[in-house]
């Protein structure tokens, strides 16, 4: 009630407010996207590498999986080896090349990943079934794949590993049958990708003898620790590289350093608008109020209660240009994140703005007690002024 | 004991040019119940002898004293506490808080009183009837008209039940037939035992007062 004519005073000039918020709503969206951007690269990260509980990676030394043609000879050996730790529950491998198919008198390029469907944490199925055990002739589409070779679940498809410069066509050819269409976990987004099982696609693209995979991927038992799980695995095996997802996302945290820094600046750069925004305005109703000010010092309002209200009026405005920053945080977060994960090569399911309550509370916790704090200024202004000597230049 | 004592002050302010001696050696005691204009042209010194007894500014020499404590032995928190509890102001532009109605703004004092809600609303509403506006009780300063303004400003320096009343030019902004009205409540108070100091031009104002004191030059003429 009474307590409230410092918050109350921000509808003497509507319209003044309201400019004043739509800078603190733009400048708390900036913040919020910017602790979004510096958290949520790593979180979302962290969550795509263990959407299928699998916390190991067994990749060639020094590459990145698919990032070039290098693979593991001798998976079969390294998965038995896999599977004889007792600490290990899962470990399946997978392979990654280009294949192509027939549609009409084009060829169309495909990413193929060679599975193992008992052992696999790089799709999910949305429609039909999995490629079943000893299946050698199924095949699992994705969408893009699906619509540009017009396939369902039960229709037969060509593939071939090579194409033939001398037909401009595709060479040893196999025909498969669509078994179902998944989602692919790690794929950009448009990816036209194809999945056979293992051994069929290292038999088509003459890996089979030496038995090359790109990758295994690894599940620990419960109990069991992935980062002590890769650190023996890289002692016994140290031509390959076993990372748990703890040592990829550190990896990932210093590629992506300049990110965060970005994020920090901007972040930075907002707090201050937001300081600047509040206490620019406080001050100059302050001063515009300063003959109601005094005349309540004068009839005995102590300081501490002028500026108690002058704080909360910095705080008033500060919450509700939050609240609307809030808003508009989320949507634009939502908006630059569909536009940075369509670039080439990202996986669509990978987020830039990941929407954590942490990182809101965070946000709004900084915007909260700097908000608060700029209102430090205009009411030591308003608590300090001379009261005889105000009083006077009003009345003259 | 007198309700306010000023004893031999003085009030200069450096200016630009120099030097100005608002009072020039200023004594006066306000006995209770009694009601005292203090009159005089502009720059005579009467506004500052106003806010000297109000303990809004100080002498700089001399001293003034409120129901016997010396107010240049009081810190500011002391002063502010005394300020609220035995002093009533009523200034010329009223100066009432526009975001609040007019019973809020009778409140106020007593909510930094510590009065307790019910208590204060109470009385805030009794004094409104007194000054004549307990109708106009929800209403926000800008619908009221200056002479309703004024009247809800007394309400408000009654609020703690002051010792003094302190009115500087509370007719100044009003025209005659509404300032006659504040002049009818000031007769009032008088007659209900309130003591009151007020600084005026007003002939009709000072005419009602027990007592006027004459300044001229920062001086009592007598």
């Amino acid at each position: 009630m009474i307590a409230g004519w410092g918050p109350r005073s921000l509808a003497r000039h509507p319209l003044r407010t309201a400019l004043s918020l739509a800078g603190i709503a733009v400048a708390s969206a900036m913040l919020l996207d910017m602790v979004m951007l510096s958290g949520g690269l790593e979180r979302s990260f962290a969550d795509l590498m263990l959407t299928r509980g699998f916390q190991i990676r067994v990749t060639p030394a020094g590459t990145l999986p698919f990032d070039a043609e290098a693979t593991i000879a001798g998976a079969g050996t390294l998965r038995a080896a896999l599977r004889g730790d007792p600490r290990i529950a899962a470990a399946g491998a997978v392979l990654g090349a280009s294949v192509f198919a027939r549609r009409g008198d084009s060829v169309v390029t495909l990413f193929a990943y060679g599975v193992e469907p008992d052992a696999q944490g790089i799709y999910e199925v949305e429609t039909g079934h999995d490629l079943a055990p000893g299946d050698t002739a199924g095949l699992l589409l994705s969408d893009p794949a699906a619509a540009v070779l017009h396939a369902a679940a039960g229709d037969r498809v060509t593939l071939a590993a090579r194409l033939d410069p001398g037909t401009a066509g595709a060479g040893g050819e196999r025909t498969f049958t669509v078994r179902g269409t998944v989602r692919w976990l790690y794929d950009y987004r448009g990816q036209r990708s194809i999945g056979l099982p293992l051994r069929t696609l290292q038999a088509m693209t003459g890996r089979a003898a030496e038995d090359r995979v790109s990758l295994l991927m690894v599940k620990v038992r419960n109990g069991a620790d992935p980062d002590a799980v890769a650190r023996s695995f890289r002692g016994r095996f140290p031509r390959v590289a076993a990372n748990s997802v703890t040592d990829l996302v550190a990896a990932f945290r210093v590629r992506m350093l300049y990110f965060r820094q970005l994020a920090g600046i901007l972040g930075t750069v907002s707090l201050l608008v937001t300081v600047l925004l509040v206490t620019t305005l406080l001050t100059i109703t302050v001063n515009e109020r300063l003959g109601e000010i005094v005349t309540l010092r004068a009839i005995g309002v102590s300081r501490a209660h002028v500026v108690r209200q002058v704080m909360a009026e910095g705080l008033a405005l500060t919450l509700l240009g939050a609240a609307l920053g809030t808003a508009l945080g989320l949507a634009t977060a939502r908006y630059l994140d569909t536009i940075l994960t369509s670039f080439p090569g990202l996986p669509a399911a990978f987020s830039f703005f990941v929407p954590r309550p942490d990182a809101i509370a965070l946000a709004a916790a900084a915007l909260l007690v700097t908000g608060t704090l700029a209102g430090l200024y205009p009411a030591w202004r308003a608590a300090g002024a001379p009261i005889a000597a105000t009083l006077r230049a009003e009345a003259t | 004991m007198s309700v306010a004592v000023a004893a031999e002050v003085t009030r200069d302010y450096s200016m630009s040019g120099g030097v100005v001696h608002a009072l020039r050696g200023v004594s006066l005691a306000i006995e209770p119940g009694e009601y005292v204009a203090i009159a005089g042209p502009s720059g005579s010194g009467k506004s500052t002898l106003l806010q000297l007894l109000g303990g809004i500014d100080l002498p700089t020499s001399g001293h003034v004293e409120i129901l016997g404590t010396r107010l240049d032995s009081l810190g500011d928190r002391a002063l502010t506490r005394l300020r609220l509890l035995r002093l009533g102001f009523i200034f010329q532009r009223f100066h009432l808080l526009p975001v609040l109605t007019a019973l809020e703004n009778v409140e106020l004092p007593m909510a930094e009183a510590g009065v307790p809600r019910d208590e204060r609303r109470e009385r805030a509403r009794s004094l409104l009837d007194y000054v004549g506006l307990l109708d106009r009780a929800a209403h926000r300063p800008v619908q009221l008209s200056g002479g309703e303004m004024q009247r809800v400003a007394i309400a408000r320096a009654l609020a703690n039940r002051p010792a003094l009343i302190l009115a500087d030019e509370p007719t100044g902004e009003l025209d005659a037939a509404t300032g006659a009205g504040i002049l009818a409540l000031f007769r009032r108070l008088t007659a209900d035992g309130s003591t009151l100091v007020v600084v005026t031009h007003d002939e009709r104002l000072a005419a009602e007062a027990g007592r006027v004191v004459h300044m001229l030059d920062g001086r009592v003429r007598g």
